[in-house]
């Protein structure tokens, strides 16, 4: 008898003792005092994308995320809180800590193409202020093409096109004045100005679009359009194409797009699929207000998502003034 | 037939280890804490395979203990390790160790159906598992279901059934097990037949004061292949005459006689022969549609695959040689019905099929036994570091050299297939070259893996 007591006692020390210890061990390690843990598990979009995709912690609270990924390489980012995690392996922990300083909505996302639908991996921090826990965030303020009431969905191909691409470098050495007021003008339009001003009918029309091309750029700045083109290769070019001819692997088949209701009259304007920005006729007739609104937008249904939620005002600009470079020659080496 | 064999429990501390009654307990009790692990860390752990230990230890590592050092050695020892069937058997008996007093199980101690008493329940289960191979054994949660489902299984069998049921008709890695341990070079036997003649108690089937009558339903005496031999000693504990013994042998042995060939085994023998290459494609091969469509569990693809499957396993394979043993029957010039001739064929098929198994499982293993190293510092995929190995990356062992060991192993099993085509020819008492067809098939098949592995 007794052996059969030291048998069972061995067996329930493996099938109860055993398994307690180990949660017990996993519970002392992951409670810290005064830090709140929360475990976020990265799935590609079509197992579930984000699990939790709602947080709620509140105003002043100590927050760690433990995140891992079941499936493929995740990358992880609340752009508005200033956190990033670039890559999260399968079965790996990262580990982000931060203290939720302002109440507020934040969303975060996945940085890494994980799969088609990638795009639609998001969620949201909600922080909330104990005190107040029903107040809702503040409101954004409209953004620039609604408060200028512009059509983004409507056709813009420029009226003026260059007959080859224009280079900033050559339009530096120019060093004509271009008007400053770049975001609300497109290209074309600045184009169509100098073309009217009498004191620059010397210049050719090759002079005055490497001009514009080099007012765009000193108007965004190297540094903002060398984070522009950080931000296309990570976000953008999956669809739109590392050359940004819209012909990215990911925007082949993009949900949505075959469903895309397109009428009658437009159907020579708009290309079903991601934006070719280097086509001229559209990105010279685009101002950057109205490419702005496309970005933070989204393509509603058609596969582009929206970034407001993601991007700062100064993310947009800068992917805008790289994206210009796809019509402009910035000198950029391949 | 008898082939010369050494007595292993003639060391006399073997012997001592084998009549303990703390010897299978004791195996047990070693290898359930990883069982136990297996089970918690796919129901809670990362769902990522390759950082699960419940995925990692036992589709990799067990797998790889299994096909490549157990069953090519020891036959059935795994059977008697195996954690799975000890819940039911325990409360069975309501002993973990010593028989109990009076002899009475808590079990209804129906007898197994006829009808069922064979091995098409374990080929149906074995069979179910390759239609989901792919979703169980990269997906933790659903491994550990499954483990779960088996131990369930088990259990409620051993309450409504007597002795271990489940291990001897049912399991699906048991039928897998049993069929290739015949070719090992361990075997459990009674020394002299003629004195279990004289012994009318047969305690080693009805049990006695010192142990339990065979748990797998077999009757030591006519014991004369491993398939159904568990390897548990009970009957080495329970002879009163000390008439059983644990022995060596060479490999193979058991098919060396055409006797007691069943056509459930042949016919399984065939279906895990087909799986080789099947599970090579799937786990090893670059064709990813295929891949896809093996997870993807009820979608269109699946249904396609799993049709492909059924197809190759139950009727491709086994359908072709059946052919070849039917052109086997024409070429011997006798009368025997075909079937017996695919039955006695079948067995040929047996080295070649634990050839193909080795060799895929060869390579599945060295692909990716370096994912051991991380899972056992962070079982659970939680972030743990216990060893020190939880950054250790994955590394592919002998990388583009895997075929180098394949093929030698592959051809081992092609010539003693080869081997006991040529030799049931001979106990048929036809011309070798009946065995010809047969001999086709197996050359033909290797080329097929060969191909598949280079």
């Amino acid at each position: 008898m007794k052996k059969e007591i030291f048998a069972l006692s061995v067996i329930c020390l493996i099938l109860i003792v055993f398994p307690v210890a180990l949660f017990a061990y996993q519970a002392w390690r992951t409670n810290e005092p005064g830090i709140r843990t929360i475990d976020l598990v990265a799935h590609a979009p079509a197992s579930g994308g984000w699990i939790p995709d709602t947080i709620n912690v509140n105003v002043g609270e100590r927050v760690r995320l433990r995140i891992s990924a079941s499936d493929v390489v995740h990358g992880f980012e609340i752009p508005a809180l200033g956190i990033a995690v670039d890559e999260i392996l399968p079965g790996h922990v990262e580990q982000v800590e931060f203290v939720a300083a302002r109440a507020g909505r934040f969303a975060f996302a996945c940085t890494r193409w994980c799969s088609v639908d990638h795009w639609r991996m998001r969620g949201v921090i909600q922080v909330i202020d104990p005190a107040n826990p029903d107040q809702p965030p503040p409101l954004a303020a409209l953004p620039l093409y609604q408060q200028m009431k512009i059509d983004i969905d409507a056709p813009h191909p420029a009226p003026n096109v260059p007959a080859a691409r224009p280079a900033a470098a050559r339009g530096a050495r120019l060093d004509l004045a271009v008007p400053d007021d770049l975001r609300n003008q497109s290209p074309s339009d600045v184009f169509a100005r100098l073309r009217g001003d009498p004191a620059l009918k010397a210049n050719s029309d090759t002079d005055l679009w490497d001009a514009v091309a080099f007012a765009w750029k000193s108007a965004a700045g190297d540094a903002a359009i060398a984070h522009g083109r950080a931000l296309f290769a990570r976000d953008c070019a999956a669809c739109h194409g590392e050359g940004g001819k819209g012909n990215g692997t990911a925007g082949r088949n993009l949900p949505g797009l075959a469903a895309m209701q397109v009428s009658a009259s437009l159907m020579s304007t708009v290309k079903r699929g991601p934006a070719d920005f280097t086509d001229a006729s559209k990105m010279l007739g685009a101002s950057d207000v109205l490419l702005q609104g496309k970005i933070l937008r989204g393509g509603m249904g058609t596969g582009m998502p929206e970034w407001r939620t993601l991007y700062t005002d100064q993310d947009m600009w800068d992917a805008i003034g790289f994206l210009r470079s796809f019509v402009f020659d910035y000198g950029f080496t391949k | 037939m008898t082939t010369s064999r050494i007595e292993l429990t003639g060391i006399p501390i073997v012997k001592q280890l084998l009549v303990s009654r703390w010897l299978q307990w004791s195996l047990v009790a070693a290898t359930l804490p990883f069982f136990v692990l297996a089970i918690l860390t796919g129901l809670a752990g990362t769902p990522a395979g390759s950082r699960n230990f419940g995925i990692v230890f036992v589709w990799i590592v067990w797998w790889a203990l299994l096909i490549l050092v157990l069953v090519p050695l020891a036959g059935r020892f795994w059977c008697a390790v195996c954690p799975i069937p000890a819940p039911g058997e325990w409360l069975q008996r309501r002993a973990l160790v010593q028989p109990r007093e009076g002899g009475r199980l808590f079990t209804l101690g129906w007898k197994f159906p006829r009808r069922l008493s064979n091995l098409w329940l374990q080929n149906a289960a074995f069979i179910a598992v390759a239609l989901f191979a792919k979703v169980i054994l990269t997906t933790p949660f659903v491994s550990a279901l499954a483990l779960l489902l088996f131990v369930t299984i088990a259990l409620v069998t051993s309450l409504l059934y007597e002795r271990r049921i489940f291990c001897r008709y049912i399991c699906p890695v048991g039928g897998f097990i049993g069929l290739y341990s015949q070719l090992a070079p361990a075997q459990v036997r009674v020394k002299d037949h003629a004195l279990c003649a004289t012994h009318h108690d047969k305690t080693c089937y009805t049990g006695n004061e010192r142990g339990y009558g065979c748990p797998w339903l077999v009757f030591p005496a006519a014991l004369d292949k491993n398939t159904y031999c568990g390897m548990c000693a009970e009957c080495l504990k329970t002879c009163s005459l000390d008439n059983v013994a644990l022995y060596a042998r060479p490999f193979g042995a058991d098919l060396l006689t055409n006797n007691g060939r069943r056509f459930d085994e042949a016919y399984r023998g065939l279906m895990m022969l087909a799986g080789a290459p099947l599970y090579t494609v799937v786990f090893m091969g670059p064709w990813a549609e295929i891949k896809q469509a093996a997870y993807a569990v009820g979608s269109p693809n699946w249904w396609g695959y799993a049709l492909g499957l059924l197809a190759l396993m139950l009727v491709i394979v086994p359908g072709i040689f059946f052919a070849c043993a039917a052109l086997a029957r024409v070429i011997a010039r006798v009368q025997t019905p075909a079937r017996n001739f695919f039955i006695d064929y079948g067995y040929a098929a047996l080295p070649l099929g634990l050839g193909a198994w080795a060799a895929f499982s060869l390579s599945f293993v060295l692909t990716n036994i370096s994912y051991a190293w991380a899972v056992l510092s962070d079982p659970f995929g939680w972030g743990w570091n216990l060893f020190g190995t939880a950054d250790w990356k994955w590394t592919p062992y002998l990388a583009g050299g895997h075929p180098i060991l394949q093929i030698p192993i592959l051809l081992v099993g092609l010539v003693a297939s080869i081997a006991v085509a040529l030799r049931t020819a001979r106990e048929q008492h036809v011309s070798q070259r009946a065995a010809l067809p047969i001999v086709a098939f197996a050359v033909t098949f290797t080329l097929g893996l060969v191909w598949l592995y280079v």
